[in-house]
């Protein structure tokens, strides 16, 4: 049996599946232009839900509260930096379309706002970031205003615990508590929260957490629990569950696989191809080339082997995790193109002393160049090829986990990636390509 | 004579053999995106992520003898979600093909004896004879009781003709007036069709013992049917694993093949887009709420969302949009239902059901009264599970519904309409 080559004409084909690369399909749907999505599942799973813009600048260990206000201050001290080289105002519309689209597709977020939120993380420690999920909201509220709070955690789940959200918050939220209990008809071995998520996406299930819920949480005004309000409707299962205890309830993000993540991804999954864009999830592009006409996608799912023709490629492949780039003992690679990768010279200064050094690692800024047009830059300085541009953290001159920026630098550089190529497909399409 | 005992493996060995291109282990995070995806987590003590995790730490005793590999159904969900793409449902198969025949589970082992029994390649051991006979005894009736039916066709053998058809011989064996909605379905589109008294059968058990020799030698006598016959298509009917077991194994055998695999769900939607199969949802006046479950051998293992896409659009056109709730994951990322890999048929009961909770609260979410599947295991488990769990859903066959709307559906051809479909065509 012979195989057969699937194939796929595109304006813009986008490497990657992560923030960047599905920020990027939500810019380029807007922008009426015809995208083709392709990338394995990427860190996009790992994340807290939070989008940071920015949290932190440099080596300093002062936090941001004002980001919009922080982005000048980073202009000045790192023009290299991909967020210094964007229009503030194009960072605002990015976010803007960003939240604007996840809410549409029924995943409630909270709107950019002039500063930063102050959000818990999975230990109950404090960053800053921008925007929330809706089921987080009301827990950034009562950590203002010190509400007698009760963080209610369960038998079995791993990489939460409310005993050590407690400790880390009890000086400052004197009336905080905890409690474990069972989740209902998952007594036994082990619980995940992606488990628990989907299980109360049944009402059913959802009136027997109520009612222990209901017993647990004594004289709490508030309950914590771990993200695990649903996967597809997060704020209907939230909202049933406030409606059955009568009390207020908020999520707080857990340790990976964590179900924010989860949930970003299968919706994307599910409202990108009926927007009329072909997605690919899952697989990697093997092979990347390109002539005169345009760019050639190779890669191969569980069916055979695909093709994909486009008129421009953004370059959204992420750094080591999602294998965008490759550590070597030699050096640090980019792995489809070979692109140059800006790195320290030798193995031996990629880290401090201390992994804890606040001035970060210089490992941590490695990358690729673009130009000013977010076009890579080549050998010989010169932009790679005139079809491919690059967006997300692959970009160098940028420690994203450090600054807390790592959606603000993924969507920022979607949203700008896509205004050019959008740009050089309105300007090609009426020459003879 | 001795007690049969299970060699060891190394698995780690096994494991960095079967690595795609650039992935490696070391880049494993241990993240249990696998085992929080797994519906057989948990089950005998072990999860994806622990089994790679005793590969790497050489625990192959323990991997060689434990009964979760005959609870992984080896839908290859772990895969799918894993960054690194590792397949752990492969390490599956050569640990199940590793266990002595006597220590396999029975119900697998004899089903894939039956296939291997006699030339129709029938797991129920239905010889070529009697399947012929139950064809023409069934056609004979629908002959003479359905007076729109008196030249209905149901060809057997026929040279040269377009479709090669199979058919899972609980048909035949056990509810034959189950193979007629197929048959009219034929009839209403003009389709140039034929089964075989050889290799008809589309189950292939052997694939799920684990053992490559009787995998392939079902296979072989299957392809060499359709070769005999000189027909262009074998055409897979509402069966999942039976196109997974036939597909992969073209290629991993490197058996030569002169004609196409196709799945019936593709030609229902291309039949129903050119206007030859009119279907609409016009009968579905109490918009009746109807989900579909993909089945992992076609959709993830196979097709992807080209196969689930087409099943959306026949399911959609049939029940009507408004009356279509999709499942929650759905798709490539759909979860098994627990009926795959053998389970069903491993004497399990209380893990496979255990399995198939994730399936029933799926079902349970969309609110839907009956599931649609294309796939024979889908549809028992999925029926198991709705009783064990107390659902109140039913299942249905995508050509039963078809000739319901079609207004062709005989009175033995209803078996699994509840009371609110039989209403309808009263």
């Amino acid at each position: 049996m012979k195989e057969e080559v699937r194939h796929f004409e595109s304006e813009l084909a986008i490497i990657g599946s992560g923030i960047a690369g599905f920020a990027a399909s939500i810019f380029a749907l807007k922008r009426g232009i015809k995208t083709a999505q392709i990338g394995n599942t990427g860190a996009v799973a790992y994340t807290t839900g939070y989008l940071d813009l920015l949290g932190k600048i440099g080596g300093s260990t002062e936090i941001i509260t004002d980001p919009w206000k922080g982005l000048e201050q980073l202009q000045k001290n790192q023009p290299d930096h991909p967020l210094s080289r964007i229009p503030i105002d194009d960072i605002r519309a990015g976010f803007d379309q960003f939240t604007d689209f996840l809410n549409q597709a029924g995943i409630g977020y909270s709107a950019p706002l002039d500063h930063n939120l102050t959000a818990l993380t999975p230990v109950g420690t404090l960053k800053p970031t921008l925007c929330v999920p809706a089921t987080m909201e009301p827990g950034i509220r009562a950590l203002s205003d010190k509400t007698p709070c009760i963080i209610i955690d369960f038998k079995g789940l791993k990489g939460f615990s409310g005993r050590q959200v407690v400790a880390n918050l009890k000086e400052n939220w004197p009336g905080l508590t905890t409690k474990r209990i069972h989740f209902p008809e998952m007594e036994k071995g082990e619980v995940y929260p992606e488990v628990m998520a989907r299980a109360l996406e049944v009402p059913a299930t959802r009136e027997k957490l109520a009612k222990l819920l209901k017993n647990g949480a004594e004289d709490a005004l508030i309950i914590g629990l771990p993200a695990v309000l649903g996967m597809h409707n997060p704020d209907l299962v939230r909202a049933d569950l406030e409606k059955l205890t009568g009390l207020k309830i908020f999520e707080i993000p857990t340790m990976p696989p964590s179900v924010p993540g989860i949930r970003l991804r299968e919706m994307f999954e599910q409202v990108f191809p009926h927007e009329g864009l072909t997605l690919i999830p899952q697989q990697k592009v093997e092979t990347l080339s390109f002539d005169d006409k345009g760019a050639t996608l190779y890669l191969k799912d569980n069916y055979g082997p695909i093709t994909i023709h486009a008129k421009s490629v953004l370059l959204a492949t992420g750094r080591f995790l999602s294998g965008g780039l490759e550590a070597h003992i030699t050096g640090i690679t980019e792995t489809l193109l070979d692109l140059p990768v800006t790195q320290p010279k030798n193995r031996t200064d990629w880290y401090q002393d201390k992994y804890t050094d606040s001035r970060g690692h210089a490992l941590h800024k490695a990358g690729i160049e673009v130009d000013e047009l977010f076009r890579p830059l080549g050998q010989n300085g010169k932009p790679y090829n005139k079809r491919l541009f690059a967006a997300g953290i692959i970009l160098a001159h940028q420690d994203w986990i450090r600054a807390r920026s790592g959606a603000g630098i993924a969507i920022a550089t979607a949203y700008k990636a896509v205004e050019t190529i959008h740009n050089y497909i309105s300007e090609h399409s009426s020459a003879k390509e | 004579m001795s007690k049969p005992t299970i060699p060891t493996i190394n698995f780690k060995e096994k494991a960095m053999e079967l690595l795609p291109h650039g992935a490696s282990f070391e880049a494993c995070l241990t993240c249990g995106l696998c085992s929080s995806g797994c519906p057989a987590s948990g089950l005998e003590n072990m999860d994806p992520r622990k089994f790679i995790r005793m590969a790497m730490l050489d625990m192959n005793e323990e991997l060689s003898t434990t009964p979760w590999v005959w609870c992984c159904t080896q839908c290859k969900r772990c895969q799918h979600v894993c960054p690194m793409s590792i397949d752990i449902s492969q390490l599956v198969y050569i640990a199940r093909g590793n266990w002595p025949q006597e220590l396999k589970p029975t119900g697998i082992v004899r089903s894939c004896q039956g296939i291997q029994a006699t030339d129709s390649t029938s797991a129920m051991g239905l010889p070529p004879e009697d399947f012929v006979f139950v064809v023409q005894d069934v056609l004979e009736e629908v002959r003479d009781t359905q007076p729109d039916f008196e030249k209905l066709q149901a060809p057997m053998d026929k040279k040269g003709a377009f479709f090669f058809v199979n058919q899972n011989s609980r048909e035949p064996m056990s509810e034959p007036d189950e193979m007629v909605p197929l048959w009219k379905i034929f009839d209403v589109v003009g389709a140039d069709w034929t089964y075989s008294s050889k290799g008809w059968a589309a189950e292939n058990f052997c694939m799920f013992t684990g053992d490559d020799d009787a995998w392939y030698s079902v296979v072989k006598k299957r392809v060499d049917a359709v070769n005999d016959l000189g027909c262009q298509v074998w055409l897979n009917t509402e069966c999942g694993h039976s196109y997974y077991t036939m597909w992969n194994a073209l290629s991993r055998f490197g058996i030569e093949s002169n004609f196409k695999l196709e799945s019936l769900i593709t030609y229902y939607a291309k039949w129903i887009r050119e206007g030859k199969l009119p279907i609409n949802s016009d009968w579905n006046v109490n918009n009746i709420k109807f989900t579909v479950q993909d089945p992992c051998m076609i959709v993830r293992k196979a097709y992807g969302e080209s196969i689930a896409e087409d099943m959306r659009f026949v399911t959609r056109t049939l029940v009507g949009k408004e009356n279509f709730i999709d499942m929650q994951p759905n798709r490539s990322a759909n979860y098994c239902c627990g009926g795959g890999g053998g389970f069903l048929q491993a004497g399990m009961t209380e893990q496979r059901r255990a399995y198939g909770k994730r399936k029933f609260d799926q079902i349970a979410t969309t609110g839907a009264a009956y599931v649609l599947t294309p796939c024979h295991n889908c549809h028992s488990q999925m029926e198991d599970i709705g009783h064990h769990y107390g659902g109140d859903y039913g299942v249905v066959h995508f050509w039963t519904l078809i000739c319901l709307s079609l207004g062709i559906l005989g009175e033995n051809e209803r078996t699994y309409l509840g009371p609110d479909l039989l209403a309808l065509i009263a």
